[in-house]
């Protein structure tokens, strides 16, 4: 297995430019956050005037409103809930569904991969209008339960995707050493080849969870109380009625949903990057 | 993989072998052949749901003219429209060029940065910091730009101060400067996750070849060419389709930057289905266009995933 | 207002702003009954400026306490609650606001509550989609509101098909001051077709502002709001100059963004010009002399405008002026009476409202543009009850005091812009007022949405130079007459008589200018 312990280290110079390649990079990745974080943190009438101010003074204004103001809590809630929820779902659907793809072999194999692949480009306007009326019918409008079935269903191809291509490392001799012993294909897939699996599946999970934060489109229609509302339609709130555009809000709200994510991504980082190479290296 | 830390796996292994035959077997050959489909099945049918009925209610639709509560059959009318309609070809071809701009940058700025990272242990902290930008909700990161840009004109701001420009530009009101902010958004926002594919990539690279190569006295930037580059072929691959598909979805930097930009100009495709259905409320216009871009997105797909899937080890 | 999000927020956030929800002990318990109702005299004594409207606002404009407003035409004073509660206490009447105001607006509601013994259930939509939502609801054939607010123009769209309810017979029992309202008002935010359908609720009107202390140094001295800045040609000139003074402040402030952003500020300039959108056969006429006129104005303007003009809507444009951007600016009311809070703006004091620059050869028109009102659904259950809350929330007194808090929402009477205690916490009113009499609105027909959309996205293309004003328009014309006939307009029957719009479409005609 290979670890990067041993330095691939090169030249002097070439040291020198990866260093300020890297540095520049860094730099335009993480600036912006630390200016939109001190726009978050000042007064209203400070964002925009008729010269940027770099400086501002410090205020929690905006953090006063949304926790007073909002039902803020309630939208970190439902932003959990959903994404959890969407998770789950997504794990129970894309794990047997990533072993069938990866150990079977059968008619209509690369078809169904294939579908389950084309989903993610179902652009959400287009699906938007009748998912909503569905969903009206229904009765589940307006409820955590419709966000979660909809960020399922939206990110179900990458997680099977991720799931798949780990499945697709494991040395097959463990399984047939298991079948000649008499285990049922059920028992296989449980008692072997998830566990071997789990660092794929924690993953995916997050990946999941990456992408069901961003969703915006079918949120913004399905959720309308703050029981359904979540971060990313707060967000909306800030940004029309007759205050205009509210930053320092809106910077905030950002940022409410960004840390737990951070967090999440800073304790699996490890295991990040094998994820997502699709198993297309050899590991 | 499974060398290190799946003891679960050995215990289960051992287990299996040394416990008497299971009462629970696929016996007939017909549950055998049966088990994959049944396997893929929930997943399927749940996407189904969610794909079927949507798409036919659109085709449905796509040939009324929906006028709130009234449905006035006009058969293939909506699309003849449609094909004639200058917008609708704006925003595909918006869509194409904005999307495969930031697609192209992506791809190169990733590969640079995961070039300059991946021999480095030192880097390996700080590499959380370069996934960041990626962990922003996308209105958010829309939101951060649009400030920066146009409405606290801090990237004006400075390049003032650096001399490079005269006075504060407006950004929305030329075509590529609009495209432009767009763009940068897209790309602070996703090189993260090209790089950390790529980066994972080139580290699972084996090491022997490089080492053979650099006894040879090949440079590094030699070894990245001749060796790892093509040696990633099929990942760069896969991580252009699956980027590649998401941003024929681009909405939120549209909705939130421009609204379509000047004259339409930015209008991605998705914000042009958007703006018929939402706000002219022509249900059955945007409907066939949403039809028209399924079709696109089927062929598309057809195409491009497959090669994908044949050429790589998929 | 000036977004599809309205501002529900602002007026119930007004209403329940201060002592009130303390002083009856909580926000629960909703439901009276009838003969646990305090005495209305109590209740009313509460709606007032001491209570309503924001402390450091009162001090700032050391308001005495004196109403803003007529008692004699304040709806709430004069109607006989107990005959209210009599027939109607104890129903239930279901209103849609913004998700946003939910909380607020149950404060804001309590005193209905009390007053009337009707319960009100608040049906939540978020804001951003808001249009939509309603639509939605109202398409499904049984929308679950029985009240709603929205964006004026679209009272043809929603009246047309028959979504909303007659409210004639209502507004006559029940002695709501409709003469209170300027006829420009009542006529295109309540009427459509001859009948009563909303009670003007927002009520909005484009002006031109100046920055006090940049104009009157170009102009060498002080302003006079009629005569400083008499043609849009001075404003041309004027902003020209303006636009070197400072680095940083553009010399005008247009909207010029997509869809009905610029419609409406060309609206506003073409109005002046003499500009009709429609002849008495329903053609569109307004890519005529005076409707390419207007445009050309605007080009000249854009010269000199904010930079990102082409992106701007009443948000970024807001921002832009209350931010120290601007020099001059061509927009709504509210921008002048927000510019005076200190915790909004950074123009305080700085800066003034004047009356509308003619244009040689057309009219004096300025125009009453957006806006919102408030309405019944056909289908409600309690249309009674539903109109009787939303003449609570469009009275008077609660009005004035919006426009003291600086909400955003708009008083449309008469007997509040006229009054000298409402004038000094809001700096463009007696221009306003004395303008309104001379408004100019787009008359309200079905598929106005649609078409503001259609003629907004071609004049943008005009201001970023792509197309040629006259082409824009062209096109525009087009585009209307397309929709103007898919909604039944050129057939022996339209939706809408003309000769019934067309008092409201420019209530000056035929008026002596206000001053010489």
């Amino acid at each position: 297995m290979f670890s990067s312990k041993q330095p691939r280290s090169g030249a002097r110079e070439n040291r020198f430019v990866r260093y300020l390649v890297l540095a520049s990079w860094a730099f335009f990745c993480l600036a912006p956050v630390v200016w939109f974080l001190s726009i978050g943190l000042r007064p209203r009438t400070e964002i925009i005037t008729a010269s940027p101010i770099y400086w501002p003074t410090f205020s929690l204004d905006a953090w006063n409103m949304i926790w007073n103001d909002w039902p803020m809590a309630h939208y970190l809630r439902n932003s959990l809930l959903a994404i959890c929820g969407s998770v789950v779902i997504d794990l129970l659907l894309a794990i047997p569904a990533a072993y069938s793809l990866a150990r079977y072999q059968y008619r209509g194999r690369e078809d169904i991969g294939f579908y389950i692949l084309s989903t993610r480009m179902m652009a959400p306007a287009i699906v938007a209008i009748p998912i909503f009326f569905l969903f009206k019918h229904l009765s589940l409008l307006d409820s955590v339960w419709a966000l979660m079935l909809i960020y399922a269903a939206v990110n179900l191809s990458v997680v099977t995707w991720i799931i798949r291509s780990y499945m697709l490392d494991i040395p097959k001799e463990l399984e047939d050493a298991a079948r000649t012993d008499g285990a049922s294909d059920l028992r296989i897939l449980l008692e072997i080849i998830i566990p071997a699996v789990l660092p794929g599946i924690i993953t995916a999970g997050v990946i999941a969870a990456i992408f069901a934060v961003n969703e915006f489109l079918f949120t913004l229609l399905i959720a309308s109380t703050k029981s359904a509302y979540t971060l990313s339609v707060a967000l909306a709130n800030f940004t029309g009625g007759s205050d205009g555009l509210i930053y320092n809000a809106i910077a905030l709200v950002s940022f409410l949903a960004f840390t737990p994510v951070f967090l999440v991504v800073v304790a699996i980082q490890k295991h990040l990057s094998r994820g997502l190479t699709m198993g297309a290296v050899k590991g | 993989m499974l060398s290190s830390k799946n003891s679960a796996s050995w215990a289960a292994i051992d287990a299996a072998q040394s416990s008497p035959k299971p009462t629970i077997r696929l016996r007939s050959d017909r549950m055998r052949k049966l088990f994959p489909y049944l396997l893929v099945a929930p997943a399927v049918a749940y996407l189904l749901m969610i794909t079927l009925y949507p798409g036919g209610y659109a085709i449905y639709q796509s040939l009324f003219y929906v006028k709130f509560q009234t449905w006035e059959f006009v058969g293939l009318e909506n699309y003849s429209e449609l094909f004639a309609d200058r917008e609708f070809w704006l925003a595909l071809a918006n869509t194409a060029i904005i999307g495969g701009i930031a697609l192209f940058l992506e791809c190169c700025l990733a590969l640079l940065i995961a070039y300059h990272c991946y021999r480095d242990p030192w880097v390996k902290g700080w590499r959380i910091a370069f996934l960041i930008p990626m962990l922003f909700m996308p209105s958010s990161v829309a939101f951060l730009w649009k400030l920066a840009f146009m409405d606290g004109r801090v990237i004006s701001d400075l390049l003032i101060t650096a001399g490079l420009l005269d006075d504060h530009i407006g950004w929305t009101s030329s075509i590529w400067l609009s495209r432009l902010t767009l763009i940068v958004a897209d790309v602070w926002q996703w090189t993260p996750f090209l790089f950390i594919i790529f980066v994972g990539a080139l580290q699972g690279q084996d090491q022997e070849i490089e080492e053979a190569a650099r006894l040879d006295g090949a440079s590094w930037s030699q070894i990245f060419w001749n060796i790892s580059l093509p040696m990633m072929k099929p990942v760069i691959a896969i991580a252009v389709v699956l980027r590649g598909i998401d941003i024929t979805t681009m909405f939120a930097n549209t909705f939130i930057m421009t609204k379509g930009g000047p004259g339409g100009y930015t209008e991605t495709i998705s914000y042009f289905i958007y703006r018929l259905g939402f706000k002219t409320f022509n249900f059955g216009y945007a409907s066939a266009a949403s039809v028209v871009m399924l079709i696109i997105t089927i062929v598309l797909a057809q195409l491009v995933v497959k090669r994908a899937f044949k050429s790589s080890r998929l | 207002m000036k977004n599809n999000n309205l501002s529900r927020r602002s007026v119930l956030k007004a209403a329940g702003a201060a002592s009130l929800a303390t002083a009856v002990g909580g926000v629960a318990g909703r439901a009276f009954a009838s003969d646990a109702l305090p005495d209305p005299q109590q209740v009313l004594d509460d709606i007032s400026v001491s209570k309503y409207v924001r402390e450091d606002y009162q001090k700032l404009y050391n308001l005495s306490g004196a109403p803003l407003w007529d008692p004699s035409q304040d709806w709430i004073r004069t109607v006989d609650w107990e005959a209210v509660r009599k027939e109607l206490a104890g129903t239930t009447v279901r209103f849609a606001v913004g998700a946003a105001d939910q909380e607020s607006a149950a404060e804001g509601l309590i005193p209905f509550e009390k007053l009337s013994g009707i319960k009100v259930e608040l049906v939540p939509i978020p804001d951003d989609s808001f249009y939509d939502k309603a639509l939605a609801e109202f398409i499904s054939g049984n929308a679950s509101f029985d009240a709603l607010q929205f964006f004026s123009p679209w009272l043809g769209d929603f009246a047309a098909p028959g979504f909303l309810a007659n409210l004639d017979e209502y507004a006559e029992k029940w002695n709501l001051p409709l003469n209170d309202f300027y006829e420009t008002y009542r006529m295109n935010y309540g009427y459509f077709n001859g009948s009563l359908y909303g009670i003007p609720f927002d009520c909005d009107i484009q002006m031109v502002h100046l920055r006090k202390g940049a104009v009157e140094q170009v102009l060498g001295g002080k302003i006079d709001k009629w005569n400083s800045i008499p043609s849009y040609d001075e404003l041309i000139r004027i902003s020209s100059e303006l636009n070197k003074v400072q680095q940083g402040v553009s010399g005008v402030g247009i909207m010029g963004g997509r869809g009905f952003w610029s419609t409406y500020t060309w609206e506003h300039v073409a109005a002046q010009a003499g500009m009709m959108l429609f002849n008495d056969n329903w053609e569109p006429v307004f890519n005529g002399d005076a409707g390419v006129k207007g445009m050309e104005t605007l080009l000249a303007l854009a010269k000199n405008a904010n930079e990102g003009f082409a992106g701007h809507g009443w948000p970024e444009n807001r921002a832009a002026w209350l931010g120290g951007q601007l020099a001059t600016n061509i927009s709504w009311q509210d921008t002048g009476t927000q510019a005076m809070r200190p915790d909004q703006s950074q123009i305080v004091d700085d800066f003034v409202t004047i009356y509308e620059p003619r244009i040689a050869g057309g009219n004096f028109a300025p125009p009453n543009i957006a806006g919102s009102t408030s309405c019944v659904a056909a289908s409600s259950q309690n249309p009674e009850g539903a109109f009787l809350m939303l003449a609570f929330l469009t009275t008077s007194s609660i009005m004035a005091m919006n426009e003291a808090n600086a909400n955003g929402v708009a008083p449309g009477y008469r007997s509040v812009l006229t009054n000298k205690e409402l004038q000094t916490v809001s700096q463009p009113a007696d221009v306003w007022g004395t303008s309104l009499d001379y408004a100019w609105c787009a008359p309200r027909l079905p598929g106005m949405f649609e078409m503001e959309q259609a003629i907004g996205n071609e004049l943008n293309r005009a201001f970023v130079g792509q197309i040629s004003a006259k082409e824009a328009l062209d096109n525009a014309a087009a585009a209307v007459r397309k929709i103007m006939k898919r909604n039944g307009f050129y057939s022996s029957k339209p939706p809408v008589e003309y000769a019934k719009a067309e008092p409201g479409l420019w209530v000056g005609k035929g008026k002596a200018l206000p001053f010489s």
